[in-house]
């Protein structure tokens, strides 16, 4: 006789057979990481995904700003990044995503497409190239995307304190600075959970307009 | 040296990665273009439109990197060009469309096409959220499933 497996008697393990169901995947969420070249951003994705980072690239439609005279040909061009992103499964119908996106360019990123459905993001800042992250924070700021400010300390140390960076960067008081290091699981978990209490601020007040 | 039938199933597309995808491609342009070669760009490497067959249109707004995408049950991919049937093959358990994009190594933008495409053939399902904005009771259990990481 052949064997027959019982999976729903399977007891005492956590290795249960989950049912595929094809027709529902996870909802996922997504959480943006931006901020300059060489900040930090894939170590603060890898210390928290479940998978190593992963790398695609995509297309951003890039328009300079504030600069020129934005005439009817100002130019929008397009250019090649690489982006890494990681997932933390939150559980069997929900996956949070993280996109750790470069911002280090002389322009604001039309990252309309990028942002579309974020929960909110965390701009990661060297305070020895503060002005790396300006164009992520005018970004969020005109998008009116909850973000938080956090500040990489390098080795656990930080330079310059919270209140100078703050003044530094002109960010509402409303919008979080914060420190964290980038390299441990527990202090970026921690900056993605200030990020979240303002995406439920935020949610909560769209929901009772 | 055998080479194996693409089309036969015991031997799925494998996610072949090509030198010039490597390389980096040119970004596909959402508006038309004049026919022939544009002399701004490199005559090097198979432009994205030609994985795209020759769509140049911008991809569907809906989807998302995080988008998930599922092969649609009963789906037979084997009469698809490679790409297409990698992505399909990959789909088999639900996947974001930056993973397809990254595991695939093809762009993001042509993936998203691709990933159009093969949903307009009924060969994926694409699970576009109804709404743009995370509820709170959403965002509470992202919260309560950080906290609970150590």
């Amino acid at each position: 006789m052949d064997f027959e497996p019982f999976p729903d008697r399977i007891v005492g393990t956590a290795r249960v057979p989950q049912e595929r169901r094809p027709g529902a995947p996870p909802v996922p969420v997504k959480i943006i990481v931006a901020g300059g070249f060489g900040v930090g951003k894939t170590t603060t994705v890898g210390a928290i995904s479940e998978i190593s980072p992963l790398t695609t690239e995509a297309e951003m439609t890039m328009e300079s700003v504030g600069v020129d005279d934005p005439g009817p040909a100002s130019a929008k061009t397009t250019t090649t990044i690489a982006m890494d992103f990681g997932c933390v499964t939150i559980d069997q119908t929900l996956k949070l995503y993280l996109f750790g996106t470069p911002g280090q360019a002389r322009f604001a990123f039309m990252w309309d497409d990028l942002i579309r459905g974020a929960l909110g993001a965390l701009v990661v800042v060297d305070t020895n190239r503060i002005d790396d992250c300006y164009p992520a924070v005018d970004y969020f700021e005109r998008a009116g995307l909850p973000f938080v400010v956090g500040i990489n300390t390098f080795h656990g140390q930080l330079s310059y304190r919270l209140d100078e960076v703050r003044w530094a960067l002109a960010v509402r008081d409303a919008v979080p600075v914060i420190s964290f290091d980038a390299r441990f699981r527990g202090s970026v978990r921690d900056a993605l959970l200030v990020v979240l209490d303002q995406a439920l601020d935020r949610a909560i007040k769209l929901k009772s307009t | 040296m055998i080479r194996p039938d693409p089309d036969d199933p015991d031997h799925p597309a494998t996610p072949g990665v090509r030198p010039f995808l490597q390389s980096g491609s040119p970004a596909v342009r959402p508006a038309p273009r004049p026919a022939g070669p544009p002399p701004d760009e490199p005559a090097s490497g198979l432009r994205p439109f030609v994985l795209t067959s020759g769509r140049v249109a911008g991809p569907d707004p809906n989807i998302g990197l995080e988008t998930q995408v599922t092969a649609a049950p009963g789906a037979a991919p084997t009469r698809l060009p490679p790409e297409k049937r990698a992505i399909v093959t990959l789909c088999s358990e639900p996947l974001s469309v930056a993973e397809i994009s990254a595991r695939l190594r093809l762009h993001l933008g042509v993936t998203r096409i691709l990933v159009g495409d093969l949903r307009a053939a009924g060969h994926l399902d694409v699970h576009v959220l109804d709404s743009d904005f995370p509820d709170p009771d959403t965002i509470r259990r992202v919260i309560r499933g950080l906290r609970a990481l150590s």
